[in-house]
């Protein structure tokens, strides 16, 4: 059972959430985003509006979302959008810019070590041959690393390098998963390219 | 009768309240384009302007970065026209820093901490006019700004201030009444649980009358937190509205 408050706007209910309002028990909803238990009690953490999302054969789960664009941060396990920024050959630094499908306020700081580059002939990476600065790369998040940066790694196929400027100016082009070439000039540099997914590709 | 009659003998208070009520508040949230949340809140003549940044990447010494939860910077600071007498030092004090330290533990308490690791939130609140009460105006309206930000919290945090005057407790009070050396009460309460984040007490004051000056404290954070409420709530609605008709 739901314990809501409601407001009626312009002819459609609306269940307006604020901080601290008692949702439901923990036997019958699990806890969501924007939520918190207490006591086997779920409680909202924001102000905002609920969302009851279906689970296969468990218990549905409770949100609470806001109208705005919620804040987040990378987390182990979340695809990140980024930008690399410098590289040397143990390993190379980028910006993080995205978290799945959120960009964020506010950049973060990311490595990826060379080991963490492919997941085959680790002892032949040459991370020059991989990245370079500029490039926009998928990665995921391995682990939080140091006080100094998030660990990322692109050992996957869909991971690696999706936006690449060649020394023309212009974007590259994939040709294979080391390779990437320009239209204009038609010089071939050698990247970690990442094998897009086709739900990720957008037809005009 | 010499000086100021602070309580007549019909239970009015030199502003004209009864011991119970608070002083007029007004507040308004989303004041600040630039930062992630932001409000204004006036209670009596105490003007306060806070604003909330993050979560971001820990800015200075990334060695402060905690790894299991969010690092909490907060800084209070008067303007230099808050007070009657020009302010030569608005920020940096001892006093200053005693405050930001008190908003840092009191919302410490109601933000979930845990759920931005290694990252940082800014909140800065500034007094621009003081009148009593500063603290209890700076939470409450750092309050606000952290729900326009959209942090989580386990609840809102609203703070009063009590005190004892002529052995009757009342309630929010004003830099006349603290400036006459009764014995001053700070609560902050997260209202629905019933918790005190935060207490304390600037004179001595005898255990006789402790519950009843508390319990007056607690009856004031209860009243602020009904306006706060109302005032989110409106906020809220009207954000969806504008969304809706975009």
């Amino acid at each position: 059972m739901l314990f809501l408050d409601w407001e009626c706007n312009c002819d459609i209910i609306q269940f307006i959430l604020l901080l601290g309002d008692r949702l439901g028990r923990c036997e019958h909803y699990a806890s969501g985003n924007g939520t918190y238990v207490r006591q086997q009690c779920i409680y909202s953490s924001l102000a905002g509006f609920v969302h009851e999302q279906e689970n296969d054969d468990k218990l549905p789960i409770l949100n609470v979302t806001r109208e705005e664009q919620h804040t987040v941060i990378p987390e182990v396990g979340s695809i990140v959008t980024a930008k690399v920024t410098n590289i040397n050959p143990r390993f190379c630094k980028c910006t993080i810019l995205c978290v799945e499908d959120s960009p964020l306020k506010d950049k973060f700081r990311g490595m990826i070590r060379k080991d963490d580059v492919r997941a085959t002939e680790k002892d032949r990476i040459e991370m020059y041959k991989c990245f370079r600065p500029g490039d926009i790369i998928l990665a995921k998040v391995l682990s939080l690393g140091d006080a100094q940066s998030y660990l990322l790694t692109t050992a996957e196929n869909e991971f690696g390098v999706v936006l690449a400027e060649s020394e023309a100016g212009v974007n590259m082009v994939p040709i294979s998963w080391c390779e990437m070439q320009c239209p204009k000039t038609n010089i071939i540099e050698f990247r970690k390219v990442a094998k897009v997914q086709p739900q990720h590709i957008l037809t005009s | 009768m010499a000086g100021i009659e602070l309580l007549s003998d019909q239970g009015f208070r030199a502003d004209g309240r009864r011991p119970h009520e608070l002083r007029k508040i007004r507040c308004r949230m989303g004041v600040f384009r630039q930062a992630d949340g932001s409000a204004y809140i006036e209670q009596g003549n105490t003007k306060v302007l806070a604003t909330v940044y993050g979560p971001h990447e820990i800015t200075g010494g990334r060695s402060k970065a905690l790894h299991d939860k969010v690092l909490l910077n907060c800084q209070y600071s008067m303007a230099t026209f808050s007070t009657g007498e020009r302010k030569t030092r608005p920020k940096g004090d001892r006093r200053s820093q005693e405050m930001s330290m008190n908003l840092r533990r009191t919302f410490q308490a109601a933000i979930l901490t845990h759920l931005y690791p290694r990252s940082q939130i800014d909140i800065y609140v500034q007094v621009l006019q003081s009148d009593g009460g500063n603290y209890c105006a700076c939470v409450n309206a750092a309050t606000l700004a952290v729900i326009d930000a959209g942090i989580p919290m386990r609840d809102y945090v609203c703070a009063c201030t009590s005190s004892l005057l002529e052995d009757t407790p009342v309630v929010d009070i004003s830099y006349l009444e603290e400036s006459v050396g009764s014995p001053e009460m700070v609560v902050a309460l997260l209202p629905k649980s019933e918790q005190i984040v935060l207490f304390q007490q600037n004179s001595r004051l005898h255990v006789d009358n402790l519950e009843k000056v508390l319990d007056m404290g607690i009856k004031g954070c209860t009243d602020v937190y009904g306006i706060l409420d109302q005032s989110v709530r409106e906020h809220v609605t009207e954000v969806s509205n504008l969304m809706m008709s975009t």
